[in-house]
């Protein structure tokens, strides 16, 4: 609800002075709509992004190929200096990532919506300028000077807005089409330090078994009042982290053990699937990064 | 519209801005793209010396113990869940803790931020927190500047003898403030406003982030006392394994 409201209003003022006031309030009002429409984001929703990249059909391409095919194009959406490029791979990656990964609009738009609450408020700290003198095309009166909302500050946000929305559809092509021990399987082939990886492979694994083990002890302590008030709930909260870190601990020894009895050496080694490169994916990905770059380069004419 | 509609109605709309504020759940990560590619390329050199330290530290303590690898991946694992997880709070804003301060006191700065770097990777990729590009300025907020606040602040605490709960308390305390005030430097340094330049944006950036972030660092202080308090009496050998006891102390 309030990401939707948020929604409007930045878009209202950003675009305030450029196009005429019916169309700018349908517009603002209808992304405002679409973001209504959306879930309220859950903070567990790790396992299921990872379910969705599973099942996403861009699951079967060379991971590779899509870690270093995203992070090209992120470097090239981040330098554009216009937002028609950021606007148009936004649109082709989640066409992209929503048609042929075959992900849900739902799914996509409740992902988004976090990051979203973030970047509008930042958006709001960029439009509005404390000026001494009137001259904006809004001004409120704030303590002998005016806030406003000045043309330059329009086009920066605007610019900063497209970037991220470029970015993020970038991160959501990952991120909703490679599961996670893939990226860090890539990553290991990069020659990061092997510790780093091993310590990343655990922790992955590890956050599947913490949190179901803290919705357990959760719910057993709510179903005892543990969470009445904002003295006993902050008690509850911190007397069940610190089992649960302490539990874990003591979970860790026993995993280790299981590991040396399985000949564990100093080294995590998993089996991977592999998965070739297809000449259409190098092809799509070729066409994506010089597609970006030309666009990024014209955009500093 | 008159003059005084157009008011009225940018009232109405700040007022309802200011409103959603604490709604907001912004923990402090700065968002992909959010930054130029300068400031990502520079915050990411910055915390070059901090992770090669990190990792030189973890690959001793392996050395020492190769059992410590699967109490560092738990630690993590840990960090990431309740920095996912709504604690209680105030305004009846879902927020998150960071986390870090307690690594940095039960470790040390420089693990801190490897363990850190991980964490903050997977929630770009998992829970779309922070990002790729933004993933240097963020470690080096939460995953560099604050954990170092933090374990200066217990180490001098522990030095001055101070009451051990009051220091945890400063030290998440404290180190959660420095994180924020560091993020918003960095956004204001990559968005100065055009008058008043960087320290103008600075103090926009701080202001709007204020009302989630202050109540926050206050409960992160807490809960974190709570998590030693809790740990010291369930988990004693642990600890010692990890060295968090002086000399002397663990009986």
């Amino acid at each position: 609800m309030f990401t939707s409201i948020l929604t409007a209003l930045v878009l209202y003022w950003l675009f305030l002075g450029q196009l005429s006031t019916p169309l700018l309030l349908l517009f603002s009002f209808s992304l405002g709509l679409l973001f209504l429409s959306a879930h309220r984001h859950t903070h567990d929703s790790i396992s299921s992004v990872d379910v969705l990249a599973r099942r996403s059909a861009l699951c079967r391409v060379n991971p590779a190929l899509k870690v270093g095919c995203s992070i090209l194009v992120l470097m090239l959406c981040i330098a554009a200096q216009t937002t028609h490029m950021p606007l148009i791979l936004t649109a082709v990656l989640c066409a992209v990532t929503i048609g042929i990964g075959r992900i849900s609009w739902h799914d996509y738009l409740s992902k988004f919506s976090l990051p979203a609450v973030f970047l509008l408020l930042s958006t709001l700290a960029l439009l509005w300028n404390l000026v001494p003198e009137r001259g904006g095309l809004l001004d409120l009166p704030c303590f002998g000077s005016y806030l406003s909302i000045l043309p330059a500050a329009q086009a920066a946000a605007r610019l900063v807005l497209a970037r991220a929305l470029g970015a993020m559809s970038c991160l959501f092509f990952l991120s909703l089409s490679t599961p996670m021990p893939e990226i860090l399987a890539v990553l290991r082939r990069a020659h990061v330090p092997s510790v780093v990886i091993d310590l990343a492979v655990l922790i992955y694994r590890y956050i599947f078994l913490l949190f179901e083990t803290y919705h357990q002890m959760h719910s057993a302590a709510q179903s005892r009042l543990g969470f009445s008030g904002l003295r006993r709930s902050l008690r509850t909260t911190g007397q069940l982290y610190a089992l649960l870190l302490s539990n874990s601990f003591r979970k860790a020894s026993a995993c280790f053990d299981a590991m040396e009895s399985r000949c564990y050496e100093g080294e995590l080694r998993f089996l991977t699937r592999p998965k070739p490169v297809l000449l259409c994916h190098a092809l799509f990905a070729g066409l994506l990064v010089t597609g970006s770059a030309l666009m990024t380069l014209l955009s500093f004419f | 519209m008159s003059k005084n509609e157009k008011r009225l109605l940018s009232l109405s709309a700040v007022l309802s801005a200011a409103l959603c504020v604490p709604t907001a759940a912004s923990a402090m990560h700065i968002m992909e793209g959010y930054l130029p590619p300068v400031h990502c390329t520079l915050w990411a050199v910055i915390c070059i010396p901090f992770l090669v330290a990190g990792v030189m530290a973890i690959r001793r303590t392996l050395s020492e113990q190769r059992r410590a690898l699967i109490l560092l991946a738990m630690s993590g694992a840990f960090i990431f869940v309740i920095s996912s997880l709504k604690i209680p709070s105030v305004s009846g804003s879902c927020s998150h803790m960071t986390g870090t301060g307690l690594a940095a006191i039960l470790f040390n700065p420089a693990i801190t931020s490897i363990l850190g770097i991980i964490v903050l990777l997977f929630q770009a990729i998992l829970l779309a927190h922070g990002g790729l590009t933004s993933l240097g300025a963020n470690t080096f907020s939460m995953a560099v500047a604050g954990p170092l606040v933090s374990w200066g602040i217990w180490k001098l605490g522990r030095k001055m003898n101070l009451n051990k709960k009051v220091t945890v308390f400063l030290a998440a305390f404290l180190g959660d403030l420095f994180t924020y005030c560091v993020t918003s430097i960095q956004l204001a340094v990559a968005n100065p406003s055009a008058q008043g330049g960087i320290a103008a944006s600075a103090v926009k950036f701080l202001g709007v982030f204020a009302p989630t972030q202050l109540p926050l660092a206050i409960i992160e202080g807490i809960l974190t006392m709570l998590i030693i308090i809790g740990l010291e009496t369930y988990a004693k050998p642990e600890l010692r394994l990890i060295g968090f006891f002086r000399e002397g102390e663990a009986r």
